[in-house]
C-alpha cells in the first residue's frame, strides 16, 4: 500500500518535471536565432512564400497556441517532421534510440561488473596497497572525460593491436557477432569512464555498513566473513550504490552524445548534434524530449527499485 | 550440550587486550580473571572504558581491529578459545555461546526479515532442512514471548517495536541452545517499561533453560535484578567479584562502594547524592600503583605505587568475596559514604510564576517532503482517498514554573517531553497553545523581541559534545553571549568567564582550551557555565546527565541544585530516569502520548503513585538492592502512534485498570484530586480506586 503511494507520488513527480522540461525545450529552441521558414526555402526565397510556409508550419500563431500543438502532437506520439530528413522526427528518433541505448546499457553492464567487485574488495581492505590501487584508478577513471577515454580505446586497442574497428555499427539483427565487434570499444570506454563513480559509492557505502551493529551481530552468530560481507553487509551497501549506477545510466546517455561521435555511432546523440547544426528544430525538440525522458524513466525505476530493496520504504514504516 | 565435568563453564584467566592506536597504546583488560559456573548469571558492572564490553568480545573472539588479546587463556567448557581456529570460533559463536547485543535497533539488519535472520543461525549450526529451521525459529519466538509468531517471522525489523526487536535478538540466541549467553547492556536501549519485561523475559530463561549468562551492564540496578554474582570493572582492571548480596551490602573496594553511593534512589527525594570527585584516568596513561587512586579518599602513597594491585580473597570467610585494594582488610565499607553536607536539600520556592504554559500543541507532518505527510488510504467503500497526517507530538499540555522551582518532564522516548521543551523555548513554532514567560506572551512575540527574551531562557542539551561548538575555546563559547546581551566585554568579560568556570568546577585557566580537550562531565560543566553566562532565570535541561556515567551524573546533579540556590534559577528538567527527577524536581509532570497524566509535587506523585501509568513506570525502574524485588507492573502492548492516538484515555490500551467503556470514549480531563490543586490527576478511576492493589497477589497501599 505505501509503496503503491510511494510509486504514484514518484510518478507525480515525474509528470510536473516532464511538463517542466517541455517548456524550456519549447521555450529555448523559439528563441534560438534563425528563422525556419528562411532555413527551409534558402536565402533566395520571396516574402510571399516565406509567409505562406510560417502560415502552413503554423508559425505565425501565438507561442502558446503553438506550444498547446506542440504538445498534443508529442502526446498522440507526433513530434513533427525533421526539416532536413522531410521525414517524421518520431521516425528518426525511432531508429537511433535502441542503438544508443544498446551502447548505454552495455556500458552500464561494463562498469556494474568492473565497480562493484573492486568497491567490495577496496572497502574490506580498507587502507591496503590494494584499497589505494583501487580507489586511484578509480580517480583516474573519473578524472578523464568520456571522449578521451574513447579515443585512448581507439589509439590501443584498435590502432596499436588492430583487434577492433576503430568506428561504425553493425545491427545486432543482422549480424550479432560482427555488431558485438563494433559494441565493444565504445561501451568498455564509456563503462570505464562511470567505473569510477559507482565504485567509489561501492567502497564509502559498504565501509559504512561494515561499521554498523548488525554486521557486527551477524558475525557473533558464527556466519562467515564472506556471508557477513556478502549477504548482510552488500544488500544494504547496494541501496545507494543502485542510486548512483541510475543516475550514471542518465550520465551515460548524456555522454553518448560525445562518444556517438569520435565512434561514428549512428544513436541519438549524432541524431541531436545533426539536428543542432542544420537548425532542425523539431527534430532537436524530439531528441532532447527524448533524452529527458530516458532520464527521467531511470531515475524513477531507480526509486521505485530503492523502495523496494528497503523493506523501511517499501512498507512506509518509521524513519 | 556440554561435557560433564565440575569445572566451571567458562573461566578467563590474566586476559588482557589491547588496542594499539596511533595516539597510543590502549590497554582496554588488563589482566582479568573470573569464572562462570553452569547456570550461574554473573553481571560485569562498571562505567564506559571500564572494559566490560571489551572483555566480552574477547571472550567471543571478535576484537574489532586495531585491538589484540595479547595473553591470558579463555577456557570454555574444557577448552581454551584462544587456541581455536577462526573457522572453529564460528562454529561456537551463535552456538554454543551467543551474543545479546546492546542496541535492538540497529543489530537486525533491516533489509532482511526477522525470520531470515534467525533461521540463518539456526541452518549454520545444526543439521536441519528449511522447513525444520523454520519451524525451530518460530518456537523460540513462541519462547521469548512473540505474539503471533506464524505470521510475524516473515516481517521486517522496522515493523517491531525496540523491545519487540530485543525479543527476536533473544530468540537468535536461544534458537541453537547455547551453553552461555553474554548478553551486552541487554536493556540499555529500551525504556523503563520495556526493560522491565525484557529482564523479566531473562530470569524466566534462564529458571526454564538453566543457560549461563554473563551480563555486562553499568546498571547496578539490572545487577541487582537479574544477577547471582557480580564483578565490578574499573580502568581495564576487575576490582571486586562477589555475590551480588555480598557486593551490594559489604562492598569491600572504595569504587563498588562509590558506585552504589551515586546512584539516585527511586524512593529518595531531593537527597544530596554521594559524588565521586574526577573521572576515569585516560586509558593510554594509566597511573602506577592502583587506578583508582587518585579519585580514592581512603588512598594511601603505597597505593600509588608498584603494579596494580591483584585480585585476592577476602580474609573473611562469610563471603567468596574477592577484593583489588591494599586496604581492603582496613575498610569497612558497609556505611554509605557522604561527602560533608549530606542533609536533604531545604527547598523554599515561591508561588510567583516564571513560566506558563496552557494548551501547548505542536503537531509535525507526517513524513518528509512536500507531499511526505500525504497518504494513500482506501476509505470504507473501498475507494482510493489522499489524507494529511500530523503526527501528535504534544498534544494539549498546560502547566507552570514558578520562580526559583524545579518541574520535572519525565516519560518514555516518543512521549512529547523534549518537544515540550523545545517548543516553549520557541526554537519550534507551536501548533497552538499560549506561553508566558515573566509576562510576557512569548507566542505573540516578533522574532527580535524573542531573540531579547533568549537571554532570560538557557538550554543545556543532552550530548555536550555536539552543542558546544568544537571551533572555538571555551572562553569564546561562553563570551559570545555574555557580549551579544550586552552582560560584559573585554577584561570584564574574561574574569567573569573565569569566575564562572570556577563556580562550575573547572579551572580558570581552562578558558582557552577547546571543548575536545575535555571528558563528557567536564563538557556538561562548560554547558551549565555558558547557559550561566547570560543571567537567566529559566535553564531548560533537556537529559543533561544521560549521557554521563553515575559517578559524573552525581557531580553535575549536584551542581544543579548548588547553583539553583545560589542564583534563584527555576528548571525545566527533562528526564526519562525517573531516579534522577525525583532526586531533583520539586514539581513533575508525568507525560504520555503528548498530554499531561498526571501533575503535581515531586512526593506526592510518586509516594505513592496514583495515575495507573505513574504506578507501572515507578515500578518498571529496577532496584539496585538486590533483596527488593517489587511487584513489577508489566504493561501491554507498547506505546501507540502519534498519529493515530487511541480514542478517550490515551493510555487506555495498555492500562492494567482500565474501566471497560468509559475509558475508551471519554478523554479524562487533568483535575485536581487534593484540597489545594497542586496535585492533578488526568483519569477516569477515583482516588480510591487508583490506590487500591490492582491483584491479589499486590500489597495493599498505605493510605496517602
Amino acid at each position: 500500500m505505501a509503496f503503491a503511494s510511494y510509486l504514484v507520488k514518484r510518478l507525480g513527480f515525474m509528470a510536473v518535471t516532464l511538463f517542466l522540461v517541455t517548456l524550456i525545450t519549447f521555450g529555448l529552441t523559439n528563441v534560438l536565432p534563425g528563422n525556419v521558414a528562411l532555413l527551409i526555402l534558402g536565402p533566395n526565397a520571396t516574402e510571399e512564400s516565406l509567409a505562406q510556409l510560417e502560415t502552413q508550419l503554423g508559425l505565425n500563431q501565438p507561442l502558446y497556441v503553438q506550444y498547446v500543438d506542440w504538445i498534443v502532437g508529442l502526446a498522440r506520439g507526433d513530434m513533427g517532421m525533421s526539416l532536413r530528413y522531410n521525414t517524421p522526427v518520431a521516425e528518426q528518433i525511432a531508429i537511433r534510440l535502441p542503438r544508443s541505448l544498446l551502447l548505454a546499457i552495455s556500458a552500464t553492464i561494463v562498469s556494474v561488473t568492473l565497480s562493484i567487485p573492486l568497491g567490495i574488495i577496496a572497502a574490506v581492505r580498507k587502507n591496503t596497497p590494494a584499497d589505494l590501487t583501487a580507489s586511484m584508478l578509480a580517480f583516474i577513471g573519473l578524472s578523464l572525460p568520456i571522449f578521451l577515454w574513447g579515443l585512448v580505446f581507439i589509439f590501443v586497442f584498435a590502432l596499436n593491436l588492430g583487434a577492433f574497428p576503430t568506428r561504425g555499427y553493425v545491427s545486432p539483427a543482422e549480424d550479432p557477432i560482427a555488431a558485438l565487434h563494433y559494441l565493444i570499444l565504445p561501451a568498455g570506454a564509456m563503462g570505464v569512464a562511470l567505473t569510477a563513480y559507482i565504485m567509489r559509492m561501492t567502497r564509502s557505502s559498504m565501509i559504512d555498513e561494515l561499521s554498523e551493529d548488525y554486521v557486527e551481530f551477524a558475525r557473533a552468530k558464527g556466519l562467515s566473513e564472506q556471508t557477513v560481507v556478502l549477504r548482510h553487509a552488500l544488500k544494504n551497501a547496494a541501496i545507494p550504490v543502485i542510486t548512483v549506477i541510475a543516475f550514471q545510466f542518465s550520465y551515460a546517455f548524456g555522454g553518448v552524445v560525445v562518444l556517438e561521435e569520435v565512434f561514428s555511432w549512428p544513436g541519438i546523440g549524432r541524431l541531436t548534434l545533426t539536428a543542432i547544426e542544420n537548425r532542425d528544430i523539431p527534430l532537436l525538440q524530439g531528441c532532447i524530449i527524448v533524452i529527458a525522458l530516458i532520464y527521467m524513466v531511470s531515475n524513477f525505476l531507480a526509486d521505485a527499485f530503492y523502495a523496494y530493496v528497503d523493506p523501511r520504504i517499501r512498507y512506509g514504516g518509521e524513519k | 550440550m556440554r561435557s560433564t565435568s565440575t569445572d566451571p563453564l567458562l573461566s578467563v584467566e590474566s586476559l588482557r587486550t589491547e588496542f594499539r592506536t596511533e595516539g597510543g597504546t590502549v590497554t582496554a583488560v588488563n589482566d582479568v580473571s573470573f569464572a562462570l559456573e553452569q547456570g550461574e548469571v554473573m553481571g560485569l558492572v562498571g562505567e564506559s572504558g571500564a572494559g566490560k564490553s571489551v572483555t566480552a568480545t574477547s571472550i567471543l573472539r571478535l576484537i574489532p581491529y586495531p585491538g589484540e588479546i595479547v595473553s591470558g587463556a579463555v577456557t570454555f567448557d574444557g577448552e581454551d578459545l584462544l587456541e581455536r581456529t577462526e573457522k572453529e570460533m564460528q562454529g561456537i559463536r551463535g552456538n554454543r555461546i551467543t551474543l545479546i547485543p546492546q542496541d535492538p535497533m540497529t543489530s537486525l539488519n533491516p533489509v532482511l526479515t526477522v525470520g531470515r535472520q534467525i533461521i540463518e543461525t539456526i541452518r549454520l549450526h545444526q543439521d536441519v532442512d528449511k522447513a525444520e529451521a523454520r519451524e525451530i525459529a518460530i518456537e523460540s519466538m513462541r519462547e521469548v514471548e512473540i505474539p503471533d509468531p506464524q505470521s510475524r517471522i516473515d516481517e521486517y525489523p522496522h515493523e517491531f517495536s525496540g523491545g519487540m526487536r530485543q525479543r527476536v535478538l533473544i530468540a537468535i540466541g536461544l534458537a541453537c541452545e547455547p551453553d552461555l549467553i553474554i548478553a551486552d547492556e541487554p536493556t540499555t536501549a529500551l525504556d523503563v517499561t520495556t526493560q522491565a519485561k525484557i529482564l523479566e523475559l531473562l530470569n524466566d530463561l534462564r529458571e526454564r533453560r538453566g543457560v549461563s549468562i554473563l551480563m555486562i551492564t553499568h546498571n547496578l540496578g539490572v545487577v541487582a535484578q537479574t544477577c547471582d554474582r557480580v564483578g565490578v570493572m574499573y580502568a581495564g582492571n576487575l576490582i571486586e567479584t562477589g555475590r551480588v548480596e555480598d557486593v551490594f551490602e559489604q562492598p569491600r573496594h572504595p569504587y563498588t562502594r562509590a558506585l552504589i553511593d551515586s546512584i539516585p534512589s527511586v524512593d529518595d527525594d531531593l537527597e544530596r547524592l554521594y559524588s565521586l570527585p574526577g573521572s576515569m584516568p585516560d586509558p593510554k596513561a594509566l597511573p602506577d600503583g592502583c587506578n583508582f587512586a587518585d579519585r580514592c579518599a581512603h588512598a594511601t602513597e603505597e597505593c600509588r605505587a608498584g603494579p596494580d594491585p591483584a585480585l585476592e580473597a577476602v580474609s573473611n570467610r562469610s563471603t567468596d568475596s574477592q577484593v583489588a585494594c591494599l586496604r581492603a582488610a582496613d575498610l569497612d565499607l558497609s556505611e554509605p559514604a557522604r561527602n560533608g553536607t549530606d542533609e536533604r536539600r531545604q527547598r523554599t520556592t515561591t508561588t510567583e510564576s516564571l513560566l506558563e504554559v496552557n494548551g501547548l500543541k505542536k503537531h509535525f507532518s507526517a513524513g518528509d517532503g512536500f507531499f511526505g505527510n500525504l497518504s494513500l488510504t482506501r476509505t470504507d467503500g473501498g475507494g482510493l482517498s489522499l489524507e494529511r497526517r500530523y503526527v501528535k507530538a504534544v498534544d494539549g499540555v498546560s502547566f507552570t514554573i514558578n520562580r526559583g522551582e524545579t518541574l520535572g518532564l519525565v516519560g518514555e522516548s516518543g512521549c512529547g517531553k523534549s518537544t515540550v521543551a523545545r517548543t516553549v523555548m520557541q526554537l519550534l513554532e507551536p501548533t497552538d497553545g499560549e506561553v508566558y514567560f515573566d509576562g510576557h506572551p512569548l507566542h505573540e512575540l516578533g522574532s527580535s523581541e524573542m531573540r531579547s527574551l533568549r537571554q532570560e531562557m538557557q538550554i543545556i542539551f543532552q550530548d555536550p559534545k555536539s552543542s558546544l561548538n568544537p571551533r572555538k575555546t571555551v572562553g569564546q563559547i561562553i563570551g559570545r553571549g555574555m557580549k551579544k546581551h550586552g552582560i560584559a566585554t573585554g577584561d570584564e568579560k574574561r574574569s567573569r568567564i573565569e569566575e564562572l568556570l570556577e563556580r562550575v568546577g573547572l579551572q580558570a585557566g581552562d578558558i582557552d582550551k577547546y571543548p575536545h580537550q575535555f571528558s563528557g562531565g567536564q563538557q556538561q560543566r562548560i554547558a551549565i557555565a555558558n547557559a550561566l553566562a547570560v543571567e537567566p532565570k529559566l535553564i531548560v535541561c533537556d537529559e543533561p546527565v544521560s549521557a554521563l556515567d553515575v559517578s559524573v551524573q552525581a557531580q553535575i546533579l549536584n551542581l544543579l541544585a548548588d547553583i539553583q540556590d545560589e542564583f534563584d534559577l527555576s528548571y525545566l528538567f527533562i528526564s526519562h530516569n525517573i531516579s534522577v527527577v525525583r532526586h531533583i524536581c520539586d514539581r513533575v509532570a508525568v507525560m504520555y502520548l503528548g498530554k499531561v497524566a498526571e501533575l503535581g509535587p515531586t512526593e506526592r506523585v510518586f509516594s505513592p503513585p496514583y495515575h495507573p501509568y505513574t504506578e507501572s513506570l515507578l515500578s518498571a525502574v529496577p532496584h539496585s538492592t538486590p533483596d527488593r524485588q517489587p511487584d513489577r507492573i508489566l504493561l501491554e502492548g507498547t506505546v501507540p502512534s502519534p498519529i493515530d492516538p487511541p480514542t478517550g484515555c490515551s493510555f487506555h490500551t495498555r492500562c492494567p485498570k482500565k474501566l471497560d467503556g468509559t475509558c475508551e470514549r471519554e478523554e479524562p480531563g487533568l483535575d485536581p484530586i487534593d484540597g489545594d490543586g497542586t496535585h492533578q490527576i488526568s483519569c477516569h478511576l477515583s482516588v480510591d480506586e487508583m490506590g487500591e492493589p490492582r491483584t491479589e497477589t499486590g500489597e495493599p497501599r498505605a493510605d496517602p
